[in-house]
């Protein structure tokens, strides 16, 4: 078993080239899982624990946040309650304490799992990931960068080495609805961000990808019939998965309702 | 003295941890089928030096089971999936991996059957064609096995004036009223309230996964594994293998965790088998979906109807309690004993007459689980007292406290009640929720517990070369604080600081006969006989001996006789607002209160109390084993959830002591009452709950059926 552990970008892209079947490591927790299950059975990592690069957080202009960054600073940064509040609070809600001290950006986004937090608050909030390989830079919206069941837009050799998020100009709310644990994952997560008279509503954890539809979204106005019937609309529209956290008929029931709570939640 | 736990400082050396070099490592092949028969198996791909051990290897030493001798090593005959059908042994642990990955088994699919009432018609299949009750020590009670069905064990109360009638062997549907042959309980009840109520399987998710490692000393069979019932252990150990009891060493280091799914035999006779046949001393640790298909908690349906007179004196109880025992019965029968008495309550009755059927299906076996039966009736009994209150329009503390048991009533067993609490209890719980302020989303729920009943405790203690005592015991110490109850008590009798006692591991070559550490008996079963070693000690040297039992069991027909020489009381409380839109429970407050007689060590109590609440919380919410044609859907602990730190900011409680009374166990005693304590506080806003776990989806759902 090798275990590669690149100090900088450069390095870790060019070790991403030239060892196609590695596995990347970033904080470890969805990856520890399923090695721990036997589900993944690697000869070959790449730590990126030595990259020292990926955890710089900056908010000057937009949010760029190094890959790095773990759940825990996203949710404790000073930069981040007082600029990102709705993002921060979408991170502070992840599973616990030992999970979100060592949990990343990067990670969460890479693994696409439909059950995580931050990737809808992600696409509520217009973020763009910023993917690396020894080919070039390009940048990405979360949105489109997730495609499916732990399936993402990610090639062989590319990385995500930071997301970037512009400044909200309005209020966001992150609602996640458990029924098992407070420690579990979302049976139903959304998220809103209203940006001036526009809004993004994004529904995670119910379908294989966040569930985001910009024509519904178009007809919004800070008024509870408009809420309610976005929210019928999002409840319609998706399809549903059923699993241990609700039926698929649950789901599409509390759908309808935080849609419109969380709609309700940026009127004012 | 101050000396840091070593379960805290990591210096704890478990069941898992006790290496022995050159070890072999066994796996198991497990059936992928609920039901049917093995048709053909290809190891041909195996590599040379792993050993493929067959249920023909095994067939010799027979079968094995703690109440009913249903079980073997392996078979060919598999009853549920995960039914262990070959193992293989190898020098590494990946190597057995890497066998098990390789062989080819094919089966023959036969007719499988997964619900208890399914599996109780006339026309189910049968999962076992015989049955064959046990002589081991475990079978404490005398069975009644029902020839061609799926019971394997009735278990009955009848108050004396419901005796000697002719009944149907066995009560598939429970009769309406007026069709039931013993209606004339209810002759004097004004109100009558029925209702079925279901809990399922639950796992008990021990942090350490079941570990035991064998080995064949000249002739002598030596394992060291994590377990509740070492005594137990050797004596089934010894009978398969053909041994005097002496023939066999069980030694039981401390367990990270256990919650019943420790007890009995488990993977230890197969281990000891694959020693024998190796030559080699060999370990078998479990993953942790085999440890969720181990052993699990019974799932239950209880069908339940309380008479009482319009002025609430309670008239007559019928309840009919169909346990799911799973594919072998382990100790069903007398969890679906202990179940039937639990569900009559601590409440005085004119008349009582129960029917608890130990039911065998195709699902992973149910054992031993913290509550141990009492938690599956409790939850319909204490639910059914609230609509009781509801339809006769009294307040529902003001219901329980007018029935409740004092000292020198008669419980439905005939037994006569001493040392009784239960109106303590219930005053403290009503109050931790302001129960006079107001009564919306507020529940209470009271529970009695029995105890181990007959049993035997037995200690020793030694004074060392060096001067200190060193105690013998055979109670394992499964992080219930055993080790230091026993230092402690020891420390206290001899009036020596406690650093002076030593309570080494249970070793059953060292330590005298102990029924085994279940049904939160240890604290009050091995301090008595503690109390006598420590004198015995002081009158007459270097060694004391102590020795104290209790006798009692309970006819299976009638119910009657000594379900219990000690009586674990306990009730709960709870306050919750439930999301009339999303269904969401959140609870507020959770109180319990449970008696403990005279505290022996009032921190590792309270740990013990509150542990009891997290575990019945989880149950209460959220923990259900879900299965997909008898596969078990989520065996592992994201699929599975139990209670985090998060959702425990609710809990508080109480450990009630009177000082200079006897020491009672408490380490099941606030399992019960909480789900009906929540379940009694989300009815009052207008729902109904019916099943465990109330989830959300559940929880709408009854309030569109039932609301008036």
């Amino acid at each position: 078993m090798t275990w590669h552990m690149p100090t900088s970008v450069d390095e870790a892209l060019r070790l991403r080239a030239d060892n196609p079947d590695a596995t990347v490591v970033a904080g470890g927790t969805f990856v520890g899982v399923l090695t721990r299950q036997r589900l993944l059975d690697s000869e070959d990592w790449i730590s990126l624990q030595h990259t020292r690069e990926l955890t710089a957080l900056n908010d000057a202009g937009d949010l760029s946040v190094g890959a790095m960054v773990t759940h825990r600073r996203m949710e404790l940064d000073p930069a981040m309650i007082s600029g990102w509040p709705g993002l921060a609070a979408a991170f502070a809600v992840v599973a616990s304490p030992r999970v979100r001290n060592v949990a990343t950006v990067g990670g969460v986004l890479a693994d696409a799992d439909y059950a995580s937090d931050p990737p809808a608050m992600f696409v509520a909030a217009r973020a763009v990931a910023e993917i690396a390989s020894v080919r070039g830079v390009r940048r990405e919206p979360v949105e489109d960068l997730i495609t499916g069941h732990y399936a993402t837009s990610l090639a062989e050799d590319e990385l995500i080495t930071r997301v970037i998020v512009p400044r909200p100009t309005g209020k966001a709310v992150y609602r996640k609805l458990r029924t098992r644990s407070q420690e579990d994952r979302p049976a139903v997560a959304v998220a809103v961000a209203r940006r001036g008279e526009e809004v993004r509503v994004v529904v995670g954890a119910v379908s294989d990808r966040p569930q985001y539809f910009p024509d519904v979204c178009a007809s919004w106005q800070p008024v509870e019939a408009s809420a309610r019937e976005i929210a019928d609309e999002y409840a319609a529209r998706i399809s549903y998965i059923d699993d241990s956290r609700g039926s698929a008929a649950y789901r599409r029931h509390v759908v309808g309702v935080e849609v419109r709570r969380a709609l309700m939640g940026v009127s004012t | 003295m101050s000396r840091v736990n070593p379960r805290i400082d990591g210096s704890i050396r478990y069941a898992i941890d006790q290496r022995v070099p050159g070890s072999w490592h066994l796996r198991l092949v497990r059936s992928t089928i609920p039901s049917g028969r093995v048709t053909s198996v290809d190891t041909s791909l195996v590599e040379e030096g792993v050993l493929v051990i067959t249920p023909e290897d095994a067939r010799s030493y027979g079968s094995y089971g703690c109440q009913i001798e249903d079980q073997q090593m392996l078979t060919e005959q598999p009853r549920f999936v995960g039914d262990p059908v070959l193992a293989v042994v190898a020098a590494t642990e990946q190597a057995a991996r890497d066998a098990v990955a390789v062989i080819d088994v094919d089966y023959d699919e036969t007719p499988a059957v997964f619900d208890e009432i399914e599996a109780i018609a006339a026309t189910a299949p049968l999962v076992h064609a015989t049955h064959a009750t046990s002589d081991s020590d475990s079978a404490y009670f005398d069975m009644r096995p029902q020839d061609g069905t799926n019971v394997c064990h009735r278990f009955r109360i009848r108050t004396s004036a419901l005796q000697g009638r002719t009944e149907p062997d066995l009560v598939i549907d429970p009769p309406a009223l007026d069709d039931d042959p013993l209606r004339d309980a209810f002759a004097q009840a004004d109100v009558i309230v029925e209702d079925t109520f279901h809990v399922p399987a639950a796992a008990h998710v021990p942090m350490e996964p079941h570990a035991t490692t064998a080995q064949w000393v000249d002739g002598r069979l030596e394992v060291t594994t994590g377990t509740q019932t070492p005594f137990n252990l050797r004596q089934d150990l010894a009978g398969l293998f053909g041994l005097p009891t002496e023939g066999v060493r069980v030694v039981a280091p401390p367990m990270g965790g256990a919650f019943g799914a420790k007890t009995f035999m488990r993977t230890e006779a197969l281990t000891a088998l694959a020693a024998k046949l190796t030559g080699r001393p060999v370990r078998c640790v479990l993953d942790r979906d085999e440890v969720f298909n181990e052993l699990t908690r019974h799932a239950a349906t209880v069908h339940m109807r309380i008479g009482a007179t319009r002025e609430g004196r309670f008239v007559a109880k019928r309840m009919w309690a169909y346990v799911n025992t799973g594919a072998y019965a382990d100790c069903g029968p007398g969890v679906a004993q202990k179940m039937g008495y639990a569900g009559v309550g601590p409440y005085r009755f004119d008349h009582v007459a129960v029917d608890s059927y130990c039911i065998y299906t195709n699902l992973p076996p149910g054992g031993a689980y913290r509550g141990y039966g009492a938690m599956q009736s409790v939850w319909a009994s204490e639910r059914l007292v609230d609509e009781l209150a509801a339809r006769l329009g009294m307040d529902a503390v003001e219901l329980r406290r007018m029935n409740l048991l004092r000292d020198g009533d008669a419980f439905c067993t005939g037994e006569i009640m001493h040392d009784t609490h239960f109106e303590e209890l219930l005053d403290d719980v009503a109050k931790a929720v302001s129960w006079r302020d107001g009564r919306a989303g507020k529940g209470v729920a009271n529970m009695l517990k029995g105890m181990q009943t007959p049993s035997k405790a037995e200690a020793e203690i030694h004074q060392l070369p060096d001067g200190r005592y060193e105690v013998r015991s055979g109670t394992a110490d499964m992080g219930q604080g055993a080790t230091e109850m026993l230092t402690r008590l020891t420390a206290e009798y001899l009036g020596v600081p406690m650093d002076q006692v030593v309570a080494p591991t249970p070793d059953t070559d060292r330590v005298p006969y102990d029924t085994r550490t279940t049904s939160s008996r240890s604290t009050h079963m091995m301090s008595r006989a503690l109390e006598a070693a420590a004198k015995d000690l002081l009158n007459h040297g270097s060694i004391g001996r102590g020795f104290v039992s209790n006798e009692g069991g309970l006819d299976p027909d009638t119910g009657q006789g000594i379900a219990s020489s000690h009586w674990h009381q306990g009730a709960a409380s709870a306050q919750v607002d439930v999301d009339p839109e999303t269904g969401l429970i959140d609870v507020t407050t959770l109180y319990a209160s449970s008696y403990a007689g005279r505290v022996v060590n009032r921190a590792g109590a309270e740990l013990q109390n509150e542990g009891s609440m997290i575990m019945a919380l989880g149950s209460a919410l959220f923990e259900e084993i879900q299965y997909n044609q008898g596969q078990m859907a989520n065996p592992n602990l994201s699929d599975y959830n139990i209670a985090s730190a998060l959702d425990c900011a609710s809990i508080s409680h109480r450990v009630m002591e009177i000082p200079g009374a006897e020491v009672h166990g408490l380490g099941e005693t606030a399992v019960p009452p909480v789900p009906p304590a929540i379940g009694n506080a989300v009815a009052s806003l207008g729902y109904h709950p019916r099943r465990l776990p109330m989830t959300p989806e559940r929880i709408l759902t009854s309030r569109d059926e039932d609301t008036p």
